[in-house]
């Protein structure tokens, strides 16, 4: 192949090289803050951010150390604690009887499904006005959603009906977190409350 | 009387391979052909426009990375490909630069025409750095109120911003370059340099409503949903400037760990919000902002009508450039832009903000930044200068074939 053929050639496919997009680049850019910059809701939930703005039904008083996060379309209230905030608190409704949501939760840790007996013998704690029973797991955590499954895990929560309608109270954390914060969880169970007319 | 014997044939030298595509490349017919395509080209994307929208044309046919196209007029495709517009005036500015060094004749009797074609050239250059770097973008003001950003019509860019005390810090920026290419299943990792944290970007789709999956229809089974909403596809808005993007972006920790995803989109009312080593940062998609050097005040904004109609006989804003601590008053009205340090600033419409004896009018003025903002004003110069030579020299030289004295008396 002739000199000047084989540089052309190898140019073409420098060019080409260099166009194609790359997958993992570095970006350098950045602005001043202009006068556009208005002031901005942080930590908005999807719902907030798109448009679809709810109210929670319920509230509840935010222990110290927790951090409270938006409502969302299927977390009622919704808070976040941990030194590394990967502490989740949630209050949501759900389908299906109690003992299906008691199973479902043990699921998702591994541990064996509960009959009836298993399901009396869980333990009882007060919240609205009623009673629910108390749930605890530890082990890998698989929330079943698509997301990675988590080692060393601890569960702890309520399930309740209330109305014909499931409610549960969810703390899934590392384990060690989720065992110190059984008493805050349930104070905080104990403060649910439904939410006050604001008109 | 004999003739005397003809003289053997001599050889004529073949030219050369790289000589005969110089001569194709300089040559009078090429020129043609690249002019009748060019006003092919033109004429077409006028057609197309109607339908298609201006700025999907203008990209389609004279945008760098369009090497050929397609037409479709009236919604039926012409199956002809056409070369696209950018590459058949590059092509041009090549022929009459080849055209004026190889086959000028060295008579200085045609400077004239040499001058036309490099200001000819000149128009065509000026063309390709408008289309490489110039930005066009709006700044939205309303009475007595004050601006220092433009908005651009087209570009999304995600934006980084740190947020201390409730107020933006420091906003890194990704580039639209960085997103339009992730349609489908290409993802890209982009690296901030400014930022605690990098992002990892997909899914991007160039004009999308944001959907939630309790509303009616069933999201499509491709459809990814994040948090109880996906992003829905959109036909590509005609007037592209109201194409609403959107992507799934998830935050990398540097410590190798994966945020699960979530969605932006132009449409959102709230950023993104992180949390990061104690730090808060938000995340939005949105179109690219770019501040001025001064600030803009809209001092008064007077709009007048074709008696019974909408159509605009004047529109005029009064306006004070403040640039450190120094004021300038200035009016700005259709077809009398402002132009000050590479900017320019047309009057381009207006908005009524807010309802009522409270509503204020608001102006919208273009702002262009384009290095070679006056290049086709001096090119169009240049082109005169030398039509004026060559009229001048072709002039003398009639004048003085008149005045030689005739051979036939």
């Amino acid at each position: 192949m002739e000199p000047r053929i084989a540089t052309c050639l190898a140019l073409g496919i420098a060019l080409v090289a260099a166009c194609h997009e790359k997958p993992d680049v570095t970006v350098t850019e950045t602005r001043s803050v202009s006068t556009r910059d208005g002031s901005v809701k942080l930590f908005a939930s999807s719902d907030e951010r798109f448009g679809n703005e709810r109210r929670s039904p319920l509230q509840a008083e935010t222990p110290p150390g927790w951090t409270e996060l938006p409502a969302t379309e299927f977390r009622l209230l919704n808070y976040r604690f941990g030194p590394d905030g990967s502490g989740e608190v949630w209050v949501s409704s759900a389908s299906g009887t109690l003992a299906d949501n008691v199973n479902r939760w043990l699921h998702q840790f591994g541990a064996a499904p509960l009959d009836e007996t298993g399901l009396a013998a869980l333990r009882r704690v007060p919240i609205l006005g009623s009673s629910g029973v108390w749930v605890q797991a530890e082990g890998t955590y698989v929330s079943g959603m698509g997301a990675e499954s988590k080692a060393g895990y601890g569960l702890a929560g309520v399930i309740t009906e209330v109305q014909g309608q499931i409610l549960t109270v969810k703390m899934v954390a590392p384990a060690a977190q989720v065992r110190t914060a059984i008493p805050t969880l349930e104070a905080f169970v104990k403060s649910l409350r439904p939410a006050e007319a604001t008109d | 009387m004999e003739l005397p014997p003809p003289l053997p044939d001599t050889p004529t030298p073949r030219p050369s391979c790289a000589g005969r595509l110089l001569a194709f490349l300089s040559g009078l017919g090429l020129a043609t052909t690249l002019l009748v395509l060019l006003g092919l080209l033109t004429w077409l994307a006028t057609l197309e426009q109607i339908d298609s929208g201006l700025h999907h044309t203008l990209r389609k046919y004279f945008d760098w990375h369009a090497f050929y196209l397609i037409p479709e007029i009236g919604g039926r495709t012409v199956p002809v490909p056409l070369p696209g517009g950018y590459w058949v005036c590059a092509l041009l500015a090549l022929n009459l630069t080849l055209g004026g060094l190889l086959r000028w004749r060295r008579d200085w009797q045609r400077a004239g025409v040499l001058i036309a074609h490099l200001g000819i050239i000149y128009l065509l250059v000026a063309g390709a750095v408008a289309h490489h770097f110039s930005q066009r973008g709006h700044m939205l003001i309303a009475e007595g109120g004050t601006s220092n950003t433009a908005e651009d019509y087209f570009e999304h860019v995600v934006e980084v911003t740190e947020v201390k005390d409730g107020k933006p810090a420091t906003i890194q920026v990704i580039g639209g370059r960085y997103l339009t290419d992730l349609e489908g299943a290409r993802t890209r990792t982009v690296r901030l340099s400014a930022m605690p944290f990098d992002l990892k970007l997909d899914s991007y789709i160039p004009n999308a409503e944001v959907r939630s999956i309790a509303e009616p229809p069933a999201p499509p089974s491709a459809a990814q949903e994040i948090d109880g909403y996906y992003l829905l596809a959109k036909p590509p808005d005609p007037t592209a400037e109201a194409s609403t993007p959107g992507c799934i972006a998830r935050v990398l920790n540097r410590d190798g760990k994966t945020s699960a995803p979530f969605l932006l989109s132009a449409k959102a009312d709230q950023p993104f919000s992180v949390r990061c080593d104690d730090r808060v940062f938000t995340i939005v998609l949105r179109k690219r902002l770019w501040l001025m050097p001064f600030t803009v005040r809209l001092d008064k904004f007077t709009a007048e009508f074709h008696p019974g109609t909408m159509k605009p006989s004047k529109f005029v804003s009064d306006i004070t450039r403040i640039e450190n601590g120094r004021e300038a008053k200035a009016i700005i009205q259709m077809n009398e832009p402002m132009r000050y340090e590479n900017l320019t600033f047309y009057q381009a419409s207006y908005q009524q903000m807010g309802q009522g004896p409270s509503a204020r009018m608001a102006t919208v003025l273009e702002v262009v930044r384009n290095p070679a903002d006056k290049w086709p004003q001096y090119s169009l110069y240049v082109v005169a200068i030398g039509l004026l030579v060559h009229f001048i020299t072709k002039l003398v030289g009639f004048i003085k074939d008149q005045s030689r004295p005739s051979d036939h008396v």
